[in-house]
């Protein structure tokens, strides 16, 4: 082993890809993000932090921040919790589970560019379902009081409904305060089936004993042997679970792209969309290589963080 | 402590048949072993006196009072599993104190920081550490308490599984295999300081195994059950020498027990094969019999005699204290096998030809359909 050089060659084929489509790319993009590059131009200048103050000064950039953070901070408890709530029922069906299973996991599969087509015509305005269904819930009483609080004796007017039922309905994607929480709602759709799946997984992976054991141990409700078996058992699943949604959020551009294209005014700018407006649609080289850096410091982080979980804290053995 | 009664116990599983209608009673303070081939229910059957499967149709009484609809935490019984199913993520301190937790804490006191708060709580949990403290020292794990099960070894395993069951005191031990995961010189240790256990704690003990050895050293009785019925109950020896069913027969005692054909002559007057046997059955019917004969009924003999089988010895098993011979007899149509002492073992070789003496006192008769005949 010491005097052979044969092992190297039995790893250079592995070294040399990663060098070249991952670390390279990678190490092109840390470079440019400190020039005025921008697509077409022969030169470029050398302008140091400049790009990197622009993220961190610029309003435009701050939204951009806050609109990512908020939607991973949306999607990701909300698609971990249903993801789990729904692979607990499931796996306590006795049938039927493969249909749900299907219907659950069919947002995974299906080009999310073309289901945002159908969330469009959904929440549009005018002719979308959602509002036409909501206008229709106006003239059943139950339902109106039910919405508009009047059944704990508010007044119809102050409620969103109400004003909703006189004035028109909600817009939800051309509005500057709903569009990030309507692209959120999307994205909790799309991602919760792929963490019911996951959390099955993990399920399976629980010996059946232990929830004998707990029975005789005196757990005797469904919800003491979820705390004293199933979920500390999952652990391994909660850490991948949410980090894979975490990146997978911070990735989110095809909703965006389709239904918003980062508006109204910034309101949906996510990362990803901003790379892709400034890196390509604008050639703005520079500046899209300094959001792909911070972007990537994000993912690493989350990366290293579930590392160190898996490492440290849910294997048991 | 408590007697354990199942009366008309039946299991089925889809369109399958488990258990047939099953019957056992098991006194106050016995060690039962519940013992039986892969797969015939012995699993299913603890499980029900358990309450973790749903008796198809039952009766089961604990202490004399049915726990039909009785949840198995209700029940006071504790069960020590094959894979001793420990929680991985507690430590073996924290697994031990678990059932007392669940059964003598309420909601608020077990939630952690909070319970400090609730006036009374403080004594009860130190109450549950001084019951798992004397536990562990019992079963001398102390020093393993801040552990978790990962970090133990098989037999550390088995005994936090043990304490786990010793700690709420339960009127009942149920165990599924508890030793079939242990190499087997610490299943030999672990078998003698179960019987210690249960000698001083008085409990009544079920004890599931596959491992016939196991039931014959460890138990007062044996139930021994094949293919969903309890076919005999009984003190080891009286399983052994007088079992009541070829199955069982064949079942207990290892190596197993030599079955020949033997037939009856009109006057009832037994033989097996070409040797007779001059024994008559109590009842006579003339016809095919199956005889059997345990290996140490057999034995090698030097010159010509009555009762003596021809044979080749086509195999030898050295055990070290008994060599087990085994020998094809009646042209190489039967193979039997006898049970010889190293120093007889040691004269003959593979190949040979021998002579096996059968003891006629020890012969078991059983008729063609699997009962056994008694002998006059
Ligand atoms: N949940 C179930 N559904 C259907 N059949 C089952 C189920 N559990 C057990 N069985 C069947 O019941 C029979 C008895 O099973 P059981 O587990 O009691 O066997 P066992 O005597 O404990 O065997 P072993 O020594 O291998 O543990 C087996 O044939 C098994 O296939
Ligand atoms: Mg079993």
């Amino acid at each position: 082993m010491t005097n052979s050089r044969t092992h190297i060659a039995f790893v250079a084929p592995a070294i040399i890809l990663m060098l070249v489509i991952l670390i390279f790319p990678v190490f092109v993009a840390a470079t440019l993000s400190f020039t005025d590059y921008s697509l077409g131009n022969k030169t470029f200048n050398w302008v140091s932090w400049e790009n990197y103050e622009a993220l961190l000064k610029r309003s435009s950039y701050k939204k951009m921040f806050s609109a990512s953070l908020t939607y991973v901070f949306i999607v990701v408890p909300f698609s971990v919790v249903l993801g789990l709530g729904s692979a607990l029922l499931l796996s306590s069906l006795r049938f039927g589970s493969e249909i749900y299973k299907t219907i659950f996991f069919l947002p995974v599969m299906a080009t999310l560019l073309a289901m945002a087509i159908a969330w469009e015509f959904t929440v549009d305005p005018i002719i979308g379902v959602a509002n036409a269904t909501l206008k229709s819930g106006c003239e059943v009483k139950w339902f109106y009081s039910l919405m508009t609080g009047s059944w704990r004796g508010g007044e119809p007017l102050d409620s969103w409904y109400g004003l909703g039922c006189v004035e028109g309905m909600p817009n939800w994607l051309g509005d500057r305060k709903l569009a990030l929480g309507t692209i959120s709602f999307i994205g909790v759709w799309q991602a919760f089936g792929f963490n019911m799946v996951l959390y099955l997984a993990g399920l399976t992976a629980v010996p059946r004993e232990l929830y004998n054991a707990a029975q005789m141990d005196g757990a005797d409700t469904a919800w003491k042997r979820f705390r004293l078996v199933t979920w500390p058992m999952l652990g391994p699943s909660h850490v991948f679970v949410v980090t894979i949604t975490s990146i997978r959020s911070f990735q989110v551009f095809d909703t965006v792209e389709a239904l918003t294209q980062g508006g109204p005014s910034k309101a949906t700018y996510v990362m990803v969309y901003a790379m892709f407006e400034k890196g390509i649609k604008q050639n703005l080289v520079g500046i899209g290589s300094a959001i792909t850096i911070v972007f990537l410091a994000f993912v690493l982080i989350l990366t290293l963080t579930q590392v160190y979980f898996v490492n440290r804290r849910v294997h048991y053995s | 402590m408590a007697s354990i009664t199942l009366s008309g116990v039946t299991k089925v599983f889809g369109n399958s048949r488990v258990l047939n209608t099953t019957n056992l009673e098991v006194a106050d303070g016995e060690f039962l072993t519940l013992v039986g081939p892969s797969g015939c229910g012995k699993s299913t059957t603890l499980r029900i006196i358990a309450g973790l499967e749903n008796q198809t149709t039952v009766n089961v009484m604990i202490a004399g009072k049915k726990v039909n609809d009785l949840r198995p935490s209700r029940r006071n019984l504790a069960m020590v599993f094959q894979s001793y199913a420990l929680y991985p993520h507690l430590t073996v301190r924290q697994n031990l104190e678990i059932p007392l937790k669940l059964r003598d804490l309420s909601f608020a006191e077990r939630i952690p920081l909070i319970w400090s708060c609730v006036p009374g709580a403080r004594e009860k949990v130190d109450k549950i550490g001084k019951v798992v403290n004397e536990i562990a020292a019992t079963l001398k794990i102390e020093h393993l308490l801040d552990r978790k099960p990962g970090q133990l070894s098989g037999g550390q395993r088995q005994r936090v599984a043990l304490g786990r069951a010793m700690v709420r005191k339960p009127a009942a031990f149920l165990m599924d295999e508890p030793l079939s995961n242990l190499d087997a010189g610490l299943r030999v240790h672990m078998r003698a300081e179960l019987a210690g256990l249960h000698r001083s704690l008085k409990t009544t003990f079920i004890y599931v195994t596959h491992d016939q050895a196991e039931a014959l050293t460890m138990s007062d009785r044996m139930a021994v059950m094949i293919d969903g019925d309890i076919l005999q109950v009984g003190a080891p020896n009286d399983v052994y020498n007088d079992p009541k069913n070829i199955r069982v027969a064949e079942f207990v005692g290892s190596p197993k027990i030599n079955i020949l054909p033997g037939r009856t002559d009109p006057s009832g007057v037994l033989s097996c094969l070409n040797v007779n046997l001059s024994r008559r059955l109590r009842e006579s019917v003339a016809g095919d019999v199956s005889i059997g004969l345990r290996p140490e009924h057999l034995s090698l003999q030097k010159k010509n005699a009555e009762n003596c089988f021809l044979g080749r010895l086509t195999y030898k098993e050295n055990l070290g204290s008994d060599v087990f011979l085994y020998v094809t007899i009646n042209d190489e149509a039967h193979q039997v096998i006898a049970r010889a002492t190293p120093f007889e073992g040691h004269d003959v070789a593979i190949g040979d030809d021998v002579r096996l003496y059968l003891v006629p006192d020890k012969i078991i008769v059983f008729s063609a359909d699997g009962n056994r005949l008694q002998l006059v």
